[in-house]
């Protein structure tokens, strides 16, 4: 296990698809930049594509029409785990958590079956009218 | 970031179709576009060339699935992925599609005998 004890931390709101994306793209390119891990990094490569599942949930499904509240996405590394929380206003998306793995055939429903299976951890909470997501991965 | 897609024939007819950017919810129409494009001409050989692809999610993904399923239902159209980055690789084998997809280490070896 390689250690790493530099830390970083990344905040940011964004309401838009492409800049969302953009956004959580580019903070996790400056993580690995900040802690010095290569392009190829498996963990990181891991972590990223399980943000890019959540993240394009929150994106796509968790800002309804007529919402004027932002996604807020923190990013944190401590020396040892990376952690990323999201939240938004969309519906709540208890019954998406379980998903299996779609055939082979499916066109859609994979993200959150990859995500979870990325992850260390992938934390779910309603809190009123908020999604609040939680992605943990030790690096 | 916009996906780019740009499409050449290859010297024995194949198509090679080479999206650029990031291939996720933002990007995947594009990719589908250029492929229904391509299928207007029959048979459809193809190779999708992902050296440009930094990034694929499950709907870029779903979009490959969409474009192959297109591709196999025109009489002797095939389709073949070629030189993923190592995050497409992981995403493939994830969830097994490289059965479905085997790929190419190259668009070169993945034009040999297609």
């Amino acid at each position: 296990m390689r250690s790493n004890h530099r830390r970083f931390e990344f905040t940011a709101t964004f309401t838009g698809l492409d800049e969302g994306l953009d956004i959580l793209h580019g903070s996790i390119q400056r993580l690995r930049e900040a802690i010095g891990r290569p392009q190829d990094d498996r963990s990181l490569i891991f972590f990223e594509t399980a943000l890019g599942e959540i993240g394009s949930n929150v994106l796509t499904h968790g800002r309804p029409a007529g919402t004027e509240r932002p996604v807020d996405y923190t990013l944190r590394f401590d020396g040892v785990t990376v952690e990323a929380s999201l939240s938004d206003s969309g519906v709540p998306v208890h019954e998406h958590l379980t998903r299996e793995m779609p055939a082979h055939d499916s066109e859609a429903g994979r993200g959150l079956a990859m995500a979870r299976s990325l992850l260390d951890e992938l934390g779910y909470e309603r809190e009123g009218e908020v999604n609040k997501w939680r992605l943990v991965k030790r690096l | 970031m916009a996906l780019e897609v740009e499409t050449r024939q290859a010297e024995n007819g194949v198509t090679v179709v080479a999206p650029t950017g990031r291939l996720d919810v933002a990007g995947a129409p594009a990719l589908k576009d250029a492929i229904s494009e391509v299928v207007k001409n029959s048979p459809p050989r193809v190779v999708i060339d992902m050296e440009g692809v930094s990034f694929v999610d499950s709907t870029g993904l779903g979009s490959v699935i969409a474009v192959l399923k297109q591709i196999r239902g025109s009489e002797g159209g095939e389709l073949r992925l070629a030189a993923p980055n190592q995050q497409v690789r992981v995403v493939l084998e994830l969830t097994t599609l490289d059965r479905v997809f085997p790929y190419y280490a190259t668009v070169e070896e993945a034009l040999t005998g297609f």
